[in-house]
């Protein structure tokens, strides 16, 4: 599957087939894209870890395994802030729902972390059930870089 | 985005797994491997050193946690050194750090394990 790359108007976007080796794709198109957007380190280490832990979430959860598909996740940079969506086709799967009550007593050897570093490193989370797609948008506010 | 890892012996039937690069979702199985593959009930210490490690997701941090799991279980110490400050805010978000061996350097490690074999010494 090549990554499709479109920009239009600050938005850029990358489609990925629900496998967990494609996270590499996606970290590498986000580093690419935060040089372009000239996004500063601390936000780029923040989100950078947020695409890891929802795609994996996704390719987890929303397929059943050997099922291939495609996840589309799209970017838009405006004005000190981000916002990410990733759209699939999967299973209804909503992540926000599976928040971890209680993370400092939690088993940290089973699951549950992945939406709490998402929810913790991001402004706003948000999830849709559109049609036959999963629609989930993170957004993140960031300041500027002095040299732009 | 690799992973690299080297397993160096310590003193006292230690061991130190020195982890660089990433620990994420594709990489984590290889460090479960050679967790697996190195420590056993023989080893009475693992020292996580993550001088060179620049990201850590979910999925490393499980196998970090497993390993820490295996050395509590089998009464050993598991150590961690040198986390970069962007690896240990990943350990602060899920409030794991409490009750951990955590040591910013080697030094301060060095000086951790000095003390507790001199208290080893004065109970013999």
């Amino acid at each position: 599957m090549i990554a499709v790359d479109i920009d239009v108007k600050n938005t850029r976007s990358i489609t990925l087939q629900n496998r967990l080796e494609d996270s590499i794709k996606l970290a590498d198109f986000f580093s690419d894209y935060v040089k372009t957007y000239k996004i500063p380190d601390d936000a780029y280490n923040d989100l950078r870890l947020v695409l890891e832990e929802a795609f994996i979430n996704i390719t987890s959860y929303a397929y059943d395994r050997g099922d291939s598909q495609t996840i589309t996740v799209d970017f838009n940079n405006t004005a000190g802030e981000i916002r990410i969506t990733f759209n699939d086709t999967g299973i209804a799967f909503d992540p926000l729902s599976h928040t971890t009550d209680n993370i400092e007593t939690a088993d940290h050897c089973e699951g549950g972390m992945g939406i709490h570093i998402i929810r913790s490193l991001t402004d706003h989370q948000q999830y849709h059930r559109v049609g036959q797609s999963n629609v989930f948008t993170v957004t993140k506010h960031y300041t500027k870089q002095n040299n732009e | 985005m690799s992973l690299d890892i080297v397993i160096t012996p310590e003193a006292n039937n230690g061991k130190r797994i020195s982890i660089a690069g990433s620990l994420d979702s594709n990489t984590a199985p290889e460090l479960q491997q050679s967790i697996d593959d190195e420590i056993n009930d023989s080893v009475n210490a693992t020292i996580i050193d993550f001088k060179g490690l620049d990201f850590l997701s979910s999925a490393g941090l499980r196998v970090i946690f497993k390993a820490k799991k295996m050395m509590d279980g089998n009464g050993g110490k598991f150590l961690m050194v040198n986390l970069q400050p962007q690896i240990k805010k990943v350990f602060e978000i899920i409030k794991a750090l409490d009750g951990m061996n955590v040591f910013k350097d080697q030094a301060e490690m060095d000086e951790y394990l000095t003390a507790m074999q001199d208290k080893v010494k004065q109970g013999e």
